[in-house]
């Protein structure tokens, strides 16, 4: 199967990789990027929902880029319709941010258990200090400790992942903040620079394999996401 | 039905902990049988919670409150449960599989089949597949559960399926997988018994591989 070349490319992503995006998309085609809100990636079930509602608006046949990664299981399931869908093979963003499926694997190696905050998820207040906030209001201190507890006492290190020099130094007040709160649990605060080149390749409309590769799953028209597309 | 039983459904629904082990305590002063607390009281909540969890009404803090809840209020309720006769259902080793350390999920997997009956020995996360077969050997468990919440960890149920093969274990045992990145498709690949979704649905797995569902 090879695609036509005029086919009109549709950009559907999740806002934590806005920035990223629009940094490097034409601005034509960021206008009509379409992003999604952060909060998705705790309902799996109404993240498939919500995108393949998404998916189906779009009416002429496309291309469409899908700027998630299988999002605990958020994906599974969604189904192509006349469109070819293209999506980076990753469990989350974090590979996106840091450039490579690679550069994840490394990491990962590096520190099994490590919690990522970058320039998306500390603007969307998704991190165990906003979360230990609003605990604390819901459910009083004893048991917010417990929660938190159960959630990072695993985590060895926290990282921030910036793109550039100036990106790690306008977040890293607000990472520290998360730093000095997660060191209850003895995780050491890091900085990486992250890389483009994720989001470089997801965008080029051009390098579409027929089938899935190394790094992108390929969904073809009339086909469905699938969790073993990802392992 | 006894007001208590409401209560006790409630306060699981409201996570409210503390006050589980008191309440059990009272349902017990006042003559209830220890089987019809857990059943009208600690269960009616549970179950409760299990639905709207299912539904993405209520999201895994609240969900980890009332399981604790639960929890609690069965520490005082089990010795009772024992003079009464009630055997467990089933035994199950549960564990986060090598090289993942999440385990929230599987946490709520254990305390929850805790609460349907079953006896849950809990290996914590980042398992070897060699302590999964000692655990095994020791306590002649009727499930092994395991957990893995990535793409690059799931890869160890496998491994562990196999380590269960050689020590000539994995007939003893059915094997329940769950987590983000398996479904029932790939649990048949790597010869598990079953997958579950989430945590209300890893207990009726786990009811209908030991036959009482």
């Amino acid at each position: 199967m090879s695609l036509p070349k005029d086919r009109p490319t549709v950009i559907i992503a999740c806002r934590v990789l806005q920035s990223m995006l629009q940094q490097l998309l034409p601005a034509e085609s960021a206008e009509n990027a379409i992003f999604m809100d952060y909060g998705l990636h705790r309902q799996p079930g109404k993240m498939t929902r919500v995108l393949q509602e998404e998916i189906d608006k779009i009416e002429a046949s496309s291309l469409i880029l899908l700027g998630y990664g299988l999002c605990g299981k958020g994906l599974a399931g969604i189904k192509s319709g006349k469109h070819t869908l293209k999506i980076p093979r990753v469990d989350d963003c974090i590979a996106i941010l840091l450039g490579s499926r690679q550069a994840y694997r490394q990491e990962f190696n590096a520190a099994p258990g490590t919690y990522y905050l970058s320039k998306g998820w500390l603007e969307s207040g998704s991190h165990p200090l906003k979360e230990y906030e609003e605990y604390l209001e819901k459910y009083g201190a004893e048991k917010t400790a417990w929660i938190m507890d159960q959630q990072y006492q695993h985590y060895e290190r926290l990282v921030l992942v910036g793109h550039s020099q100036s990106d790690l130094e306008t977040y890293r007040p607000q990472a520290l903040k998360v730093a000095r709160y997660c060191e209850r649990w003895d995780m050491r605060y890091e900085e990486l620079l992250g890389s483009y080149e994720y989001v470089r390749r997801l965008i080029d409309a051009s390098a579409v394999p027929d089938n899935n590769s190394e790094d992108f799953v390929i969904i073809p028209p009339g086909g469905e996401i699938r969790l073993e597309q990802f392992m | 039905m006894s007001e208590i039983y409401q209560q006790l459904s409630t306060i699981i629904i409201a996570g409210e902990d503390e006050k589980a082990p008191g309440l059990v305590q009272k349902a017990l002063d006042q003559g209830l049988a220890p089987l019809e607390i857990l059943d009208n009281g600690l269960l009616v909540g549970m179950n409760e919670v299990s639905a709207r969890f299912a539904q993405e009404e209520m999201f895994v803090p609240e969900v980890l409150l009332a399981a604790k809840a639960m929890h609690d209020g069965l520490e005082v309720l089990r010795p009772h449960l024992v003079a009464a006769g009630a055997k467990p259902i089933g035994k199950i080793v549960l564990g986060t599989v090598k090289g993942d350390i999440h385990d929230i999920g599987k946490n709520l997997v254990g305390m929850m089949c805790e609460g349907a009956g079953f006896e849950v020995i809990n290996l914590g996360f980042d398992v070897d597949p060699e302590k999964f077969v000692e655990a095994v050997k020791k306590n002649r468990p009727d499930i092994v559960g395991m957990s893995a919440m990535l793409t690059t960890t799931m890869i160890a149920m496998g491994y562990t399926i196999k380590a269960l093969q050689e020590a000539g274990l994995r007939d003893t045992v059915k094997v329940m997988i769950g987590g983000s990145p398996v479904d029932a498709e790939i649990a048949e690949r790597i010869g598990a018994d079953g997958y579950a979704y989430n945590s209300p649905t890893a207990v009726e797995l786990a009811k209908r591989l030991v036959g009482a569902a």
